[in-house]
């Protein structure tokens, strides 16, 4: 006997029984094969060769709730426990996908079924008076409620010390520390300096966020920390600071990845992370674009930079033009009068030759390059220029190319979702191009609140919850820094 | 009873009782700090046959010391002690090495870089130091014996047993600047 998820491809077997089970009460064709195609519905069926039972659950991300829509066994396999069996399959699901609520609906004279829905957590809530059709027969209403667990996430990949707070998918505190104005004076991000300051924030940031979220350390169920990639000194504070809470709080520990945390920070947005999607993550550290198919599961990198991360080129296109750190709000300001096509930059790795090895690569410092080449000749010629259309005909290429690149992506994987990461996202401009460029495709576009898209903690908390509501087991206490840990390890073990 | 951790050389926990040492978990390991801290604060506790609820302080040596490891002790030491709410003390872990050693004693350890971290002491009150110092530079401390080591959480919590010095500060102890030097301008092709 096995539990499969079910498919459209069975409709046939599955109406087979729905007639035999519920007969004149029975779905209509296109009523279950709605239901067996919508987003958030999880169907199983159970197999003894063939499909001898099944049952349906549909989820309300955003109300953290899920609804059990039906279960059926068939008649000659009643009695032997199998409605238990697919009724924990899909209380699990609903715990997974953080659900806090899971509803249903029964007849008042299956006492049969009452009793088990009992005895797994169910309880009445309401009575829905001549609900069904054609017997008339009352529906009573039960609800089982799930605490979803209490998760504190550190993140110390870089320059902000952040920590967050969630329970399940709910986002209950993201207090953040930057020592942005200390790297400020070296025109970009020092680690040493980075790992000093994250040391002084972690205690400060560690209470703001648990005053945020009204609970006590001891409440908390798990640890989430990031431990890469990223600077691996800036980790380590926060890895120490992490392990630290666990042995004294005797709480079990999640070492999570940070780029993926990027992603799933959308679940903190809308209570889930609509799968699969592209995710181009843009950062002063990192520019990668993703493909994820399951969150805990299949994250594929598509393609990354192979030399200077996004933000790093606004910063340096920024010191060039004699524009402060960080670059980026600088040239967005400064862009903002100019002419995006005064002057044609180039696009990195954009040309037929590149499709092969690295269509999905970044490559930023020609651009960086050929920009301070073209204001150095002005210069060296006396001649004036428009810091304004420089400005502003860099970011277009900058933009261009990340955009150009996360929709070939969408198109080739056929995947209809692209979600932006990143504190580049602040940049005004890109997600301008980013929503004419995905209306125009067809692609919904997701940009989760700035602050959950900038490096913070609340992301590290809400993927420790995913794997903690997933029933993964947690990380043992030995794992270090991974400063290139890659995509594909979503929690060290 | 104190949990004494330190990182500034390898990473060692010890649990004692006032003087009494009831466990001392020590890996030399100059990298792995990172790694090692969590199972080195399990063994030591596990081998004390206590659990982290009986902490009554939290000891930490704050350096001098290569940063890196010395980060991860102190940032492990700040949320144990938050989440046990009890005190955090620090040790400057040269006056640890200098503990009952009697005369003039000049205390260096490795600070890598061809430099020493060192401090002066008579009697082990400290004179001067801490301060970083070359081997070379050495001869001008003639009238001191020369101890070189490196402290570990039982040298810490012993000291610390029989010290009236004020541990208050837990911040680490650097003696570098962060290795930087600011942009020199806009010059970025070529």
């Amino acid at each position: 006997m096995e539990i499969k998820k079910l498919t459209i491809e069975l409709l046939h077997e599955v109406m087979q029984l729905e007639n035999q089970v519920f007969e004149s009460e029975a779905w209509s064709e296109r009523n279950m094969t709605a239901e067996l195609s919508t987003q958030h519905s999880h169907y199983f069926g159970l197999f003894d060769q063939e499909l001898i039972g099944y049952a349906g659950l549909r989820l309300s991300p955003q109300d953290y709730a899920a609804d059990i829509q039906t279960i059926a066994i068939g008649k000659e396999h009643r009695g032997k426990g199998l409605g238990r069996t697919l009724m924990n399959r899909l209380i699990e699901v609903a715990r997974a996908n953080g659900s806090e609520k899971i509803f249903l609906e029964v007849k008042q004279s299956n006492s049969a079924a009452i009793e088990l829905y009992k005895s797994l957590g169910f309880e009445q809530i309401d009575i829905r008076k001549n609900y069904y059709r054609p017997s008339g027969e009352n529906a009573l209403v039960m609800l089982k409620e799930i605490t979803q667990p209490l998760i504190l996430g550190i993140e110390s990949s870089c320059d902000e010390t952040g920590v967050g707070i969630v329970r399940g998918n709910r986002l209950l505190a993201n207090a953040l520390h930057s020592s942005m104005d200390e790297h400020a004076k070296y025109g970009g991000v020092v680690p040493e300096v980075a790992a000093r300051a994250h040391l002084e924030a972690i205690e400060p940031t560690l209470n703001q966020a648990l005053a945020q979220a009204g609970v006590e350390l001891d409440e908390i169920d798990a640890i989430a920390v990031a431990n890469g990639p990223g600077l691996a000194g800036a980790l380590m504070v926060g890895i120490g600071a992490a392990k630290g809470l666990a042995v004294g709080s005797d709480k079990p520990i999640y070492a999570v990845n940070h780029l993926v945390a990027h992603v799933g920070a959308d679940v903190l947005e809308r209570g889930a992370v609509e799968l699969p999607t592209i995710a181009l993550l843009v950062s002063g550290g990192h520019t990668s674009l993703l493909l994820v198919r399951d969150l805990l599961d299949d994250v594929e990198l598509l393609g990354e930079t192979i030399d200077d991360a996004a933000g790093e080129a606004f910063d340096k296109v920024a010191r060039v033009l004699g524009l402060p750190y960080p670059g980026g709000p600088e040239i967005d300001k400064a862009a903002e009068s100019g002419d995006p096509a005064a002057i044609r930059f180039p696009r990195g790795l954009m040309l037929p030759k590149d499709m092969e090895r690295n269509k999905y690569n970044f490559s930023f410092s020609g651009l960086k390059t050929a920009v301070a080449r073209w204001v150095e000749k002005c210069e060296e010629a006396n001649e004036s220029y428009s810091t304004a259309d420089v400005a502003a005909s860099f970011r277009e290429a900058v933009i261009d190319v990340l955009l150009t690149k996360a929709l070939w992506a969408c198109e080739e994987f056929g995947v209809p979702r692209l979600l932006l990461g990143g504190g580049v996202v602040a940049n005004a401009r890109l997600r301008q191009e980013a929503v004419r460029r995905c209306s125009e495709a067809g692609i919904e576009l997701r940009i989760p609140r700035f602050s959950l898209c900038t490096d913070n903690g609340a992301m590290i908390a809400a993927l420790g919850a995913q794997l903690v509501m997933s029933g993964r087991a947690p990380s043992s206490l030995g794992f270090g820094a991974e400063s290139t840990l890659p995509v594909t390890v979503v929690q060290t073990p | 009873m104190l949990l004494s951790i330190d990182t500034t050389a390898g990473t060692s926990v010890a649990v004692f009782d006032g003087q009494k040492e009831l466990s001392f978990i020590d890996n030399a390991d100059p990298f792995g700090h990172a790694e090692n801290i969590g199972d080195c604060l399990t063994e030591a506790l596990a081998s004390a046959g206590k659990r982290i609820a009986e902490v009554t302080e939290v000891l930490v040596g704050r350096g001098p010391a290569s940063y890196t490891g010395l980060r991860v002790g102190i940032a492990a030491a700040k949320t144990i002690a938050a989440s046990l709410g009890v005190p955090l003390r620090g040790v400057m872990v040269l006056d640890a090495l200098a503990y009952q050693q009697p005369g003039k004693v000049l205390v260096t350890s490795d600070a890598k870089r061809r430099e020493l971290f060192a401090a002066t002491y008579e009697n082990g009150l400290r004179l001067d130091g801490p301060f970083l110092t070359t081997s070379e530079q050495l001869g001008q401390f003639q009238d001191f014996r020369h101890l070189a080591g490196a402290s570990d959480a039982r040298l810490n919590a012993k000291f610390f047993a029989s010290t009236s010095q004020d541990l208050s500060d837990s911040s680490p102890i650097y003696l570098r600047s962060p290795d930087v030097t600011p942009s020199k301008g806009k010059k970025v092709s070529g």
